[in-house]
């Protein structure tokens, strides 16, 4: 049953890591971009690829890794979201994420293949510590440590206070002089690396898999949506409530039903607290 | 245009070119529902192969292992994808936009696990073998009339749809939602009617899609054929039907016949969207419609207003005797 606990925390880790990319994104654009999952599976690809194939140390694959996805992130702001936000149409932004997503699940797919390669491992450990492995506590560290740092930059860091401004009014905080473009692609950047050192951390976990964007898109987005959309603390206890269910409940009826499961869960909350479980109420916009 | 595409066995160079006119009358059919929700009402369901994928399996099931009648299972089908639509648009459609994205993506995943896990009845990963409808339309060519006959049905339907305040409403809704509640469309309910009329219609194409490709496994309904249909109606431009229609043959058509897209596959649609999200986010159709205008400067009519002078002059006498 520990056993059973431990791999739902690391999972539920990387659904929360997720959720912080996207909230990342949120608070500067109000964008939920479909791309989210996919920032992570880059960082798990790049990685397998810079250490197995390229043969680079790991310390030295985990910051190219990084680049990668704080580019992908940027690339994202610059291609899908930019041109769009100055539409006022709400959905556009919706279609060119999405599209994106499509374009960089498939090239990854048509490039590395669509089959999982094992994730090579990154510290010297053996295989039999069992749930003291590092491919349980890894993920889960760096989810933590995210958390921590996000809300460190956010109190305590101009750039985050930028943010908080933003997300609190964008128009408000331009008239202020805050360069709106520029925090937003900053932000996206972040998020991509966010998203990618998550993907790196739990790459044991995952595999280094095409089609994990697109999971970790939907699952990332039901912890944010039961946790509160633009919290941090609801996007982790989201993450690793959504992380536990789908393992305990996979132990109980079988692994067939994780994505039932899942989405039961969140049309329930949804239902119960449309806002979520530390979401802020808003007003309906008329 | 339709006698044309009627004639179609007669001179097509070979049976694969009937197979691709049937595939795109398949495809259209759920497109023509998806497109009242997905073009005119706004609403972006990506995960409409879940319900494709319950109408083929439900007519698998039923026409095949339980031997009813094709006709009665097609029926079974629609009535099952519409129950469907209603069930999953019940929660769905009170979400905002991306919520609601996400709840037809997860749909879409969820049918196929289901389909894996319930072994018994599914046939799980191995798959189902369908039957055929009965003669006369069990040759290539009967069936691809047979299609046509259903598509054209469809099209006239959705076209009086549109054509009439219907139509407006769901346009007035994906405008804005709260502007058409004030004038008193009931948003919601107009909402669910149009999507478990998708629904139907895609139950329907998922019997067909069925019965055309004759054997069904999970791999054949992935989440990518969901996005495809999708897209269809987004390159072809919103609240337009000839526009989805000509996007769904092109886009089907195009990487059968262009052996290089077809290996790129799902890229080429993802950068297609990209395209015509960021350039014409109102549609291809809408471009010709543009460039037609430049070439053809309509003039602006003149109308002369002539005085109705006598029925004035006996408005006024009668309002002096008065």
């Amino acid at each position: 049953m520990l056993g059973v606990i431990v791999t739902g925390l690391a999972i539920g880790a990387l659904y929360a890591a997720t959720a912080l990319a996207y909230n990342v994104m949120y608070s500067t654009s109000k964008v939920l971009s479909v791309t989210t999952g996919h920032l992570a599976m880059l960082g798990g690809v790049f990685g397998a690829w810079f250490v197995t194939a390229l043969g680079w140390p790991p310390l030295l694959a985990l910051p190219a890794a990084l680049v990668v996805g704080a580019f992908a992130g940027w690339l994202t702001d610059v291609i899908a979201i930019r041109r769009v936000l100055k539409r006022s149409d709400e959905h556009l932004w919706l279609l060119s994420t999405l599209a994106l997503a499509t374009i960089v699940q498939q090239g990854v797919g048509l490039w590395w293949g669509t089959e999982p390669k094992p994730f090579p491992r990154l510290l010297p450990q053996d295989f039999s510590s069992g749930i003291a492995d590092q491919k349980y506590w890894l993920p889960i560290a760096t989810t933590v440590l995210m958390a921590l740092a996000l809300e460190l930059f956010y109190r305590r860091t101009l750039y985050g206070k930028l943010f908080i401004a933003m997300s609190e009014d964008t128009f408000a905080a331009r008239a202020r002089g805050i360069e709106t473009d520029r925090i937003r692609s900053t932000s996206f950047a972040i998020a991509g690396a966010l998203g990618a050192l998550a993907g790196f951390a739990a790459g044991q976990l995952t595999f280094a898999f095409f089609a994990l964007g697109l999971t970790l898109t939907l699952n990332g987005f039901i912890a944010l949506a039961v946790g509160g959309l633009g919290s941090n603390v609801g996007a982790l206890v989201g993450g690793a409530a959504l992380g536990l269910l789908n393992t305990i409940s996979a132990n109980l009826i079988g692994g067939e039903y994780q994505n039932t499961v899942s989405v039961g869960a969140l049309m329930l909350i949804l239902l119960l607290k449309p806002e979520g479980i530390f979401g802020a109420r808003n007003v309906r916009p008329v | 245009m339709l006698g044309l595409l009627a004639t179609l066995p007669w001179w097509a160079g070979d049976q694969y070119q009937i197979h691709l006119a049937a595939l795109i009358a398949v495809y259209w059919i759920l497109v023509a529902g998806l497109n009242l929700v997905v073009g005119f009402t706004g609403q972006l369901s990506i995960g409409h192969v879940g319900l494709l994928a319950i109408g083929a399996y439900a007519f698998a099931i039923l026409a095949g292992r339980y031997e009813w009648s094709p006709w009665i299972a097609l029926l079974a089908s629609g009535s099952i994808g519409g129950v469907c639509g209603l069930l999953l648009g019940l929660p769905s459609l009170r979400l905002p936009g991306f919520y609601f994205a996400m709840a037809t993506m997860a749909f879409a995943l969820i049918v196929a696990e289901i389909t894996l896990a319930l072994g018994d009845l599914t046939g799980g990963g191995v798959g189902l073998a369908v039957p055929g409808f009965s003669a006369p339309f069990d040759s290539p060519a009967g069936f691809y009339l047979l299609l046509l006959g259903i598509a054209a049905l469809i099209t006239w339907f959705t076209w009086n749809v549109a054509r009439f305040p219907w139509g407006r409403a769901l346009v007035a809704i994906r405008d804005n939602p709260v502007a058409a509640e004030s004038v008193g469309v009931p948003v919601f309910r107009m909402k669910l009617a149009v999507f478990v009329l998708s629904g139907i219609t895609a139950g329907v194409a998922g019997a067909l899609f069925a019965s055309l490709q004759s054997y069904i496994t999970p791999d054949t309904f992935v989440f990518e054929l969901g996005l495809f249909f999708f897209v269809c109606i987004i390159i072809g431009g919103r609240s337009s039907i000839v526009g989805p229609l000509v996007g769904t043959a092109v886009l089907t058509a195009l990487p059968e016949l262009v052996a290089p897209l077809a290996k790129l596959g799902n890229l080429f649609y993802g950068v297609l969207l990209l395209a015509v999200v960021l350039l014409v986010p109102e549609g291809i159709g809408r471009l010709f419609e543009v460039l037609l205008a430049r070439l053809r400067p309509e003039r602006a009519a003149s109308h002369v207003l002539e005085p109705d002078t006598e029925r004035l002059a006996a408005a006024i006498r009668k309002g002096r005797d008065a």
